[in-house]
């Protein structure tokens, strides 16, 4: 090929590109001197390395001549621009260009987006980083556009695409011609359209050369290294699993961290910012918190559950009461946890609180449905005394009918209703009307108040923590044999797991995948008729429902216990009122009455109730429509982002449980908890700083500092390394991009 | 011979690749070796060759990179390895025991500056560090010249009459990170150039002891023969110099490189690639009149004095660059090459491109006049190149 075909080659010829760090632009310049070298020119090229890190601003260098290049310098003159990425248009990138200069940009902009801003040079453009995406070069975050630009490099020069072959295949590049090809094809370019002095920012000349050649001290004495950085580390506190789990809001990385720390204090009163039964839940919540603890990948969950019981159980941290000048009276229908959140919250708030509770007592599942060997009643009254002691008032025996509730409504300033779940569920089957077939849940209350004597085999129809502690209660009221029959696999059993396995040690019968599919009552007995289940499809929550199979198998059983779980099915709205996303309306009139709990969708557990009854409390005095507030929209931690090693290992503190010899009669607490609040040590903090140093400590630049129980980042000299992050054990750290 | 476009890390490695398949005949090639910015990719390359009867141990530092190349070249092995800055003076130690047991390991350094503070950019003063050390030093200014000069590197270290460790610098980035055209030679023409290496004094199948304890007047006599070896350096390298003329058909670059400078009054005298830039300058000073000429010192060490003073003969004026500093006094070449100028001559020494700074051809020529308007040497001065 004659060089003289090549358009608008002026020798000897200096190249510049700019790119990103990671974006291949030192190769794209060793391509063009491939691409010239291959032509018979003589060629160099370089790229200005410095200490940047992937993202930061790049230039790389070619010169092309028919002599032999003696220059080592950087390019200060080029006479063709390459520009890998639109946002380095800044002013300093025209430096030293002049008039007629090649500048070809990758953008997504058609050339007339930019006017007439370069007009004084032959302007180029090609959206390079769609081409080389649609061909897969780079990663989906870093798309490599080097290969690709050069087709459109190519075109511009009245080069055949067969000179990019020879100089790809050198680089091993050879498998990103195709996007070449499409560059090549779709490149739009216009000749320089005014030859009018530019703006002198433009045409910015070399650095001078210092008029003395003796040497001053004019070095800057301090180079700011940040502006080396493209990011910057940020403490960005992301939310623990535990928190972003519990269902009731509590701080859970926060109350277990101040016990971490000897505070109980502290930990009391973060804790008692959202939980007003921490007793109670120290025993029988579920713990999403667990389920969810990020230890559980390393060495085992932390031991939450009964952190909070020994807060709950020990804590002497008075809870404050506001004082406020205006107090609103609020009326709480229902007793149970829900309706204690809700009154907890008013009244801590300053404001006056009257609990209507249709039962003699407060407390309602936790006082009748859950035995004594779980939550002992003094538990209970511990809870509950804490929560009085704010000044609400109670109105025990006190049901509220459709009237009532008008009343309520229109004499207070607002009312939240919390009655909990409607009537327990039943089977549906023939001979459920048998004498010895009973409701779980009125089975627990009836001994709770007075133990009973039972005998021979009583057969417990459920998989949730009421049939399990039937089934515990039954082996406590003399049972000879307790068998739970559930209808799907034990792993799907709703119950607290360390209650299965409880209810198991204690001699509990399992029989999972089984069904009554009838009962034949004979005096004193009944026959239940079990059915085989089988895992069928998945229903809507993803769950396989169980389908009943041919094979059957009776059992003999002397009392039937029905724990199916509770239906929503209050008729308590007064003529003319509606409910819409749990608050009630009067016709289109919005009325400061809410429901919470159970009777509000709830899932069915304390700690959920204690959750919509503080969202109840906070819509009440807010007289927001919507009960779900903003959950945090952020990730929690996962544990792929903890830094595992950063920790010796130490398998959780466990429970100190009694197993009893012998179960009849004997109703005491079978789990005592932990004796220390030692198991708060294990908690990793995720993504809560501790101070413990450790980016202070392995930032090599020296510019992390600790000041007010904060650290902080001097952007001066930061330069974006990355090293706190990576070594940060909680993940409290993350790199934000800075603006260029 | 075939041209490949080549960044001089990787002309070094391919130089020494060759070199070490060259001696499969033999006893084959042992490298070890050990990354740093900006020689890592001359490692990387080298790394990546399949090398029949060759062996590159990646060892976890500097120091036990060299200790390979000794342990090889002591059992009879052609070896190589490529260090830089800090990393070169961690190897220190080592690299003074291959010189003082005399072991042909040949070394391709990219020259930067030492830290702290971190600095990653060109500054000859880490290869300056064994000036005194009894290794053979080269500077380079091209990448064909660090192709060139780590093949003949080969030769002249494991030449008898010399048998010592040879250092070839390129300065870090600046050439280091160049990529240029090279020509390379095929396999057959480095075999006939490469003669098989050949150890007198290596460990064979008779156990004994290198570098063991001796008496002052052994010492004596091992530093003597030592000096002699490296002062006859200069002219096996002239015999091999034309040997690879004949062989390869091109020249080999010569010990010193003066240019334009037979008719100079004032002469720019400088080592690695700013010498290239002063040639540039001096052609277009030329064009104006001046009568300017370049001198580039290649070989540093064995210093080619007589060769010099040649060059310096009649010479008015001489400016000395100098990428390095030797505190206390001024740039190394200055204060080695200041005394063989004629008596009254203007020798002024310019230390620039300290620290990788950019020395552009207006430096040069800044200098140039800075020099032509001398009545008289002064103290060494810094010149801020950006």
């Amino acid at each position: 090929m004659d060089h003289a075909e090549i358009s608008g080659l002026d020798l000897p010829l200096e190249v510049r590109v700019h790119g990103r760090g990671g974006q291949g632009g030192v190769t794209c310049a060793k391509l063009i001197a491939g691409l010239f070298g291959q032509l018979g020119f003589h060629v160099q090229t370089f790229g200005d390395y410095g200490s940047e890190r992937a993202g930061a601003p790049v230039q790389a260098y070619a010169r092309v001549d028919r002599a032999p290049i003696r220059n080592a310098n950087k390019v200060y003159r080029p006479g063709h621009l390459l520009v890998l990425d639109e946002a380095l248009l800044g002013p300093h990138i025209l430096d030293g260009a002049s008039p007629g200069a090649l500048l070809l940009l990758n953008t997504p902009q058609p050339l007339a987006h930019f006017g007439g801003r370069f007009a004084p040079y032959r302007f180029a453009v090609l959206d390079a980083t769609a081409i080389a995406r649609e061909h897969g070069i780079g990663s989906a975050s870093v798309v490599i556009i080097n290969t690709t630009i050069l087709g459109a490099y190519a075109r511009i020069l009245g080069l055949p695409l067969t000179v990019l072959e020879k100089a790809y295949a050198h680089l091993g590049l050879s498998s990103d011609l195709p996007a070449a090809e499409a560059a090549f094809a779709t490149v739009a370019m216009e000749d320089p359209r005014q030859t009018a002095p530019i703006a002198p920012a433009h045409r910015a000349p070399p650095p001078p050369v210092k008029p003395t050649l003796e040497h001053h001290a004019d070095i800057p004495v301090t180079l700011k290294t940040g502006n080396w950085s493209n990011q910057l580390p940020a403490y960005v506190e992301p939310p623990a699993p535990c928190n972003h789990a519990c269902p009731a809001g509590n701080d859970v990385v926060g109350f277990v961290q101040a016990l971490n720390k000897g505070n109980s204090e502290d930990a009391a009163a973060l804790l008692f910012e959202t939980q007003p039964l921490p007793s109670v839940c120290g025993r029988v919540c579920p713990a999403p918190c667990m389920n969810a603890c990020n230890r559980a990948a390393f060495d085992g969950a932390v031991n939450i559950r009964s952190l909070e019981r020994l807060v709950g159980d020990s804590s002497t941290y008075a809870i404050p009461r506001e004082d406020i000048l205006h107090p609103q009276h609020i009326a709480v229908v229902g007793g149970g946890p829900a309706g204690l959140s809700a009154a907890y919250q008013l009244a801590r708030a300053g404001h006056a609180v009257t609990i209507y509770e249709a039962g003699a007592e407060l407390g309602g599942v936790l006082a009748s449905g859950i035995p004594a060997f779980r939550l002992p009643p003094d538990v209970l009254q511990r809870d509950l005394s804490r929560i009085l002691a704010l000044g609400i008032k109670t109105r025990l025996s006190t049901p509220i009918g459709k009237a009532d509730l008008a009343t309520l409504a229109k004499d207070h300033d607002g009312v939240v209703i919390a009655v909990g779940f409607g009537v327990s569920k039943t089977l549906g089957i023939a001979g459920e009307s048998a004498g010895n077939v009973e409701q779980g849940l009125a089975f627990l209350a009836r001994v709770k108040e007075r133990p009973e004597t039972l005998s021979g085999t009583v057969v417990v129809v459920g998989g949730g923590n009421t049939a399990i502690d039937c089934a515990r209660t039954a082996l406590r009221c003399g049972a000879g044999t307790v068998k739970l029959v559930y209808r799907r696999a034990r792993e799907d059993m709703p119950a607290i797991a360390e209650e299965i396995a409880e209810a198991e040690r204690e001699g509990v019968a399992l029989l999972p995948y089984r069904q009554p599919i009838a009962i034949h009552e004979r005096s004193a007995q009944a026959d239940v008729v079990l059915a085989e289940m089988e895992a069928g499809p998945a229903d809507a929550s993803g769950r396989r429902s169980p389908v009943a199979t041919a094979r059957t198998a009776t059992l003999t059983a002397n009392r039937i216990l029905l724990a199916l779980g509770q239906a929503n099915d209050h008729d308590l709205l007064p003529t003319g009122w509606s409910v819409r996303a749990g608050r009630a309306y009067h016709g289109e009139e919005a009325l400061a009455v809410y429901f919470a709990g159970d009777c509000a969708g709830g899932e069915g557990t304390v700690t959920h109730a204690i959750g919509s009854g503080r969202k109840a409390a906070q819509a009440i005095l807010t007289r927001t429509h919507a009960l779900a507030l903003a959950k945090d929209e952020a990730l929690p931690v996962a544990p792929g982002q903890i830094r595992f090693d950063a920790f010796a290992v130490a398998p959780p503190h466990a429970d100190r449980l009694i197993h009893p010899a012998a179960f009849a009669g004997n109703f005491a607490e079978t789990n005592l908890g932990l004796e220390t609040a030692a198991e708060a040590s294990r908690c990793f903090s995720c993504g809560h700083c501790t101070l413990c140093d450790t980016c202070l400590l392995s930032c090599p630049e020296g510019v992390i500092a600790q000041r007010g129980g904060r650290y902080r980042v001097d952007p001066d000299y930061c330069k974006g390394c990355g090293m706190c992050v990576a070594e940060c054990p909680r993940a409290g750290i993350e790199m934000q991009e800075k603006r260029l | 011979m075939s041209t490949q476009l080549l960044s001089a890390n990787h002309a070094a490695a391919l130089s020494a690749t060759l070199a070490a398949r060259a001696n499969r005949k033999g006893k084959g090639f042992v490298s070890g070796v050990y990354p740093i910015t900006p020689s890592t990719e001359c490692m990387e390359y080298l790394c990546n060759q399949k090398i029949e009867k060759g062996r590159v141990v990646r060892v976890e530092s500097e120091h036990s990179a060299m200790g390979v190349c000794i342990g090889g070249s002591a059992a009879g092995a052609r070896s190589f390895t490529a260090t830089s800055s800090n990393g070169l003076a961690y190897m220190v130690e080592n690299c003074i025991a291959a010189a003082n047991l005399r072991l042909p390991i040949v070394m391709s350094v990219a020259n930067r500056t030492l830290g702290p503070p971190w600095n990653i950019w060109a500054d000859q003063g880490d290869a300056l560090l064994l000036r005194d050390a009894g290794l053979i030093q080269f500077f380079c200014a091209s990448n064909q010249e660090v192709f060139d000069t780590v093949l003949s590197a080969f030769r002249l270290a494991e030449e008898a009459r010399v048998m010592m460790p040879v250092m070839v610098s390129m300065e870090g980035f600046i050439l280091s990170h160049n990529v240029a055209p090279v020509e390379v030679p095929p396999q057959a023409l480095v075999d006939d150039f490469l003669p098989l290496t050949d150890i007198p004094h290596r460990l064979e199948s008779v156990p004994h002891t290198l570098g063991q304890m001796e008496q002052p007047h052994q010492t004596e006599c091992h530093r003597f023969q030592h000096h002699t070896a490296m002062l006859g350096a200069p002219g096996v390298y002239d015999e091999i110099r034309r040997d690879f003329e004949i062989l390869f058909g091109r020249a080999l670059a010569g010990a010193i490189v003066p240019y334009r400078a037979e008719d100079a009054d004032t002469l720019i005298v400088s080592m690695g690639t700013m010498g290239i830039t002063a040639e540039a300058v001096v052609d277009a000073l030329r064009e104006a009149g001046a009568r300017v000429g370049s001198l580039r010192v290649r070989l540093f060490r064995p210093l080619p004095v007589d060769a010099i003073a040649a060059v310096f003969a009649g010479k008015k004026r001489i400016a000395v660059l100098d990428r390095n500093i030797g505190l206390g006094l001024g740039g190394v070449l200055w204060s080695d090459i200041r005394a063989l100028a004629d008596p009254g001559a203007v020798v002024q020494n310019y230390l620039t491109g300290l620290g990788g700074g950019d020395v552009r051809p207006e430096h040069i020529a800044k200098i140039v006049s800075d020099i032509t308007a001398r009545q008289a040497s002064g103290a060494p001065m810094l010149m801020e190149a950006v």
